[in-house]
């Protein structure tokens, strides 16, 4: 009985340890692979040319890192100012309300992609807003706000606001207790909203597609147009480039986490 | 109290100008060529085959792949739940892919499910497979189980974390109390962990299942052109050089989100029930 079970255990250690690192070592393969036709289990020749061009800056892939990450920095900026007062204000409400306010801030979240942007296009192309940076920027921020404002609203439902009280009972003003007491105990959310609304602007894609209307080239949208032309190693390339703030992102948050239970022991 | 409420309706008025919109486009009161109130073209876009065959694809795509990420999703929770070592590698590894976008995840499907992928490749080197021909299509294959694998491995991460949480948070206090009470193992998972699991669960499936059936990019790399699923038929009809035809997309953006806000709306009701209701 506990063979077996040590078996199943192994096993299932191993189809995880697969599923989660042979993606990424097989873009890895595929981003310098040349000539590597079928049936070959191995490119017949490597080449890191794809991987020169971008670190140099050239082709498209380098301008569109850089767009999308401007974006993404924008997006998540923009989500936490916006959702720092949105989640606190949701983190007040109880009963039905508290379900009602979820469920509204839920929708632009698990709304179609396609749908919002279908639904945005008119009015941001009314406002000249269509096939603009600032467009797009706005049009990721509506799925990004949503997220960190549900975010934020977990955090303020732990949050304890009479050291807030306090400060102000001492004579510090409105603004002082936000600079200096509410701002600092929140600089870790802060940081976890701002690469959650950054992760979502990085990896948007048809928002970016009908809003920016093929003006602006984020990485998804190249890295789609690679995969469509069948250019495989720059699309391997791109797709790995996608995955660094992702893993960025994680590797932080465990070490935020590990140090948080490092504290408590 | 107020506030609260006008906060979270600011930050849904996005969607809901959407809907309004696509609502009025639909029924020939905007959009691109309006005309006035009618609803023929509500009738027709609802009448045809294509727009339901398509609906019920991409539903049964998405729930697919929901079902098959929480079952595995509650295997990996069940198996690797003890605090340290192996499980905790096993658990991180489960993790590990949440944050990989969409395209990345369907990137690699393409190359290694394709007739000429990875896979199919290392079929011929073990002499299975005469060809790319012989691999069974996997990629715009009817059936969509390339989009169901690739949509199966992206949610599995999410569910898992919230499975192993769940088991980690409540799950052991209220197993051993129960054990304390007399219970033998199966009616320990039976009355205490099965419970817990699946009530916990069940928003986060609803919340993946919105997620599977919305999503445009793997769709566009791995699902088959007939039928074509929801978000594709919507963009497509969209683009139709015939301005005619391109109204129509606004009925399908109605139809997703109505599937959308009927998976939502489930979603509170079942939170409602769990945590405001006793018992």
């Amino acid at each position: 009985m506990s063979s077996v079970l040590r078996a199943g255990r192994t096993a299932g250690l191993l189809c995880l340890g697969l599923s989660a690192l042979l993606p990424m070592l097989l873009l890895a393969i595929w981003s310098v692979g040349d000539s590597w036709f079928y049936p070959a289990l191995w490119p017949s020749r490597l080449t890191a040319e794809s991987w020169r061009a971008l670190l140099s800056g050239e082709g498209r892939l380098w301008a569109a890192a850089v767009t999308s990450m401007l974006l993404a920095a924008g997006t998540g900026a923009m989500a936490c100012i916006v959702a720092l007062p949105v989640g606190r204000a949701l983190a007040r409400l109880d009963g039905w309300r508290r379900h009602l306010g979820a469920a509204l801030t839920f929708l632009p979240v698990a709304a179609p992609p396609v749908a919002l942007a279908t639904g945005l296009q008119f009015s941001f192309l009314s406002l000249g807003l269509g096939g603009r940076p600032i467009g797009v920027l706005l049009a990721h921020a509506v799925p990004a706000v949503a997220y960190v404002s549900l975010y934020f609203t977990g955090v303020f439902a732990g949050f304890d606001a009479r050291v807030e009280e306090e400060a102000r009972s001492l004579g510090a003003s409105a603004g002082q207790t936000f600079w200096f007491i509410t701002l600092p105990l929140l600089r870790r959310p802060l940081a976890e909203g701002f690469a959650l609304g950054f992760l979502i602007s990085w990896s948007q894609m048809p928002l970016t597609l009908l809003i920016g209307g093929g003006a602006v080239r984020t990485l998804p949208i190249e890295v789609f147009a690679f995969v469509e032309a069948g250019q495989d190693r720059i699309a391997a390339t791109g797709a790995l480039v996608l995955l660094v703030p992702a893993l960025v992102a994680l590797a932080a948050a465990r070490l935020a986490a590990s140090r948080t239970e490092v504290a408590a022991v | 109290m107020r506030w609260g409420l006008l906060a979270a309706a600011l930050v849904a008025s996005p969607v809901a100008a959407g809907v309004v919109y696509s609502a009025a486009a639909a029924t020939g009161l905007a959009g691109f060529d309006p005309r006035g109130f009618s609803t023929d073209r509500l009738s027709r876009v609802l009448g045809e085959p294509a727009v339901w065959e398509s609906l019920a694809w991409t539903v049964r795509t998405a729930s697919l792949a929901t079902l098959l990420a929480s079952a595995l999703a509650v295997l990996v929770a069940m198996t690797f739940r003890r605090g340290r070592g192996v499980d905790r590698l096993a658990r991180t590894l489960a993790v590990l892919p949440l944050p990989v976008p969409h395209l990345v995840a369907a990137t690699t499907a393409v190359l290694l499910l394709a007739q000429s992928g990875l896979l199919s490749r290392l079929g011929f080197a073990a002499g299975w497979l005469a060809g790319p021909a012989d691999m069974p299509p996997l990629v715009y294959d009817r059936g969509g189980l390339g989009l169901v694998l690739t949509l199966t491995w992206k949610e599995l991460p999410f569910l898992a974390l919230v499975a192993t949480t769940l088991l980690a948070t409540r799950g052991a206090a209220l197993e051993e109390t129960a054990r304390g009470l007399g219970a033998g193992p199966w009616d320990t998972f039976r009355l205490v962990t099965w419970p817990l699991l699946w009530r916990g669960l069940l928003p986060s499936i609803v919340a993946v299942f919105a997620f599977a059936a919305g999503s445009y990019e793997a769709a566009a790399m791995l699902a088959p052109s007939d039928p074509l699923a929801l978000p594709l038929l919507t963009l497509e009809r969209y683009t139709d050089p015939d301005l005619a035809r391109r109204g129509d997309a606004f009925v399908l953006v109605l139809v997703g989100l109505m599937l959308t806000g009927a998976a939502v709306g489930l979603h509170e009701w079942v939170r409602y029930r769990t945590t405001e209701l006793p018992g």
